[in-house]
């Protein structure tokens, strides 16, 4: 280790600079020479050098503040829509329930406008319009505890999974029970909502929730309790809870509230001299919703 | 006095062209200041014994750097680009001490 032992040794560590002195001894000047660059060198090395340092200090300065700033952007920025979007949802609670207000006081004035605003209630209690709050039944669905594979290891972990199948049969057995309003874990459903597994989640109107799945029907509860018990969808989750430990619960619930569904999207009605689809959400809501609306259709009929 | 104009001089240029380091010669840029810090204290170490030489000074410098860059280049090929930078640190930390406590010795006596 040469360096090492030139280091305790306290030598010059750069022969470089005794050799030379060393040629020019023997050359006979004893003066170093300088005429070779004139000095020039020196400059050149100590330009370039303060430039090197300079360009890194900047580098580095440049790189950190950078991320830093934008980080913190991105985090206002967020901030700020989401305020946004909690106004913009204030407001249309607000004007919606004004236009309610409006159309009920408008409406109240003749007896077609009486008739009228019946069907329309029971129009918008059907199609999911309204909120609905009053006593109700709820059931409770969750994956078995022991899903993670801890005391049953005989049999895969996914077997006490609740999956998307399972909700859509509760659901269309609660339809069939004669439930008014149904909601999954305070999603309001409505005659076209999907209820669909998307990896391990389950997406109710595109919506992924967790377990455990709180499914709340309105409507009397005893008749719905009673329609419901024994019915193809309460045997089939009890056979499950039996088989695979899921977690299956109903109660009665005598103060239940249900919101009303996101915004309808008109499909095939248009407002007046407006192009026939000229709202173009309709047809991917139709699309996508369709697999949805074909399996609770049954639930629906029997109900009506 | 040419030192320090020429240090001088090369921060204002910096500070006036605010050159860009190309992505891919970033990783090499601290190590070869690191190298050039070494050159500059050896020569002036140097001045001080009055053995500076310009050419040594020059040739040093510039092969400094550029060795220390072409080895993290080669441990980057290698995968031990870090150690190996570590490593070029390491050796040209102890000379920069050295040299300065040379210095310091010429200069104060202790």
């Amino acid at each position: 280790m040469s360096l090492l032992s030139d280091l305790f040794a306290g030598r010059l560590l750069d022969p470089g600079y005794a050799e030379a002195a060393a040629r020019r001894a023997a050359a006979g000047d004893s003066a170093p020479r300088r005429s070779r660059f004139g000095g020039g060198g020196v400059l050149l090395v100590l330009v370039l050098v303060g430039v090197l340092v300079f360009v890194a200090g900047a580098e580095v300065r440049r790189s950190e503040p950078v991320a830093a700033a934008q980080r913190s952007r991105l985090v206002d920025e967020i901030h700020a829509r989401t305020g946004e979007t909690d106004d913009l949802q204030r407001r249309l609670d607000r004007l919606r329930a004004e236009t309610e207000r409006e159309r009920a006081a408008a409406l109240a004035r003749s007896a077609d406008g009486r008739h009228a605003r019946e069907s329309l209630a029971e129009a918008s209690a059907a199609a999911a319009a309204a909120p609905v709050s009053g006593a109700g039944f709820v059931v409770t669905l969750d994956d078995a505890s022991g899903a993670d594979g801890d005391d049953r290891h005989d049999q895969d972990p996914a077997d006490g999974r609740i999956y998307d199948q399972d909700l859509q049969i509760l659901v269309n057995g609660l339809w069939a029970a004669g439930a008014t309003a149904i909601a999954v874990n305070g999603q309001r459903l409505t005659a076209t909502t999907a209820i669909r597994t998307a990896g391990e989640a389950i997406l109710v109107d595109y919506r992924p929730l967790g377990g455990p799945y709180e499914v709340t029907a309105a409507g009397d509860p005893d008749r719905v309790r009673d329609a419901y018990r024994d019915s193809a969808a309460d045997r089939r989750l009890r056979l499950l809870k039996e088989r695979y430990r899921i977690r299956y619960d109903t109660r009665r619930d005598d103060r239940v509230s249900l919101p009303a569904a996101a915004a309808l999207q008109l499909r095939y009605a248009h407002p007046q001299g407006e192009e026939p689809g000229a709202t173009g959400g309709g047809h991917r809501d139709g699309g996508q919703g369709g697999q949805g609306a074909g399996s609770r259709g049954n639930g629906r009929g029997g109900h009506e | 006095m040419i030192a320090l104009i020429g240090l001088v001089i090369g921060v204002t240029l910096g500070f006036v062209l605010e050159p860009t380091v190309p992505l891919w010669l970033q990783p090499y840029l601290p190590i070869a200041i690191v190298a050039a810090l070494d050159a500059m204290f050896g020569g002036v170490r140097a001045r001080l014994e009055g053995v500076f030489d310009e050419k040594v000074f020059v040739v040093s410098f510039v092969s400094n750097t550029i060795i220390a860059a072409l080895i993290v280049f080669l441990g980057d090929q290698l995968g031990v680009g870090s150690q190996l930078s570590t490593g070029v640190v390491v050796v040209l930390g102890i000379r920069i001490f050295s040299n300065a406590a040379a210095i310091r010795r010429k200069l104060f006596g202790a």
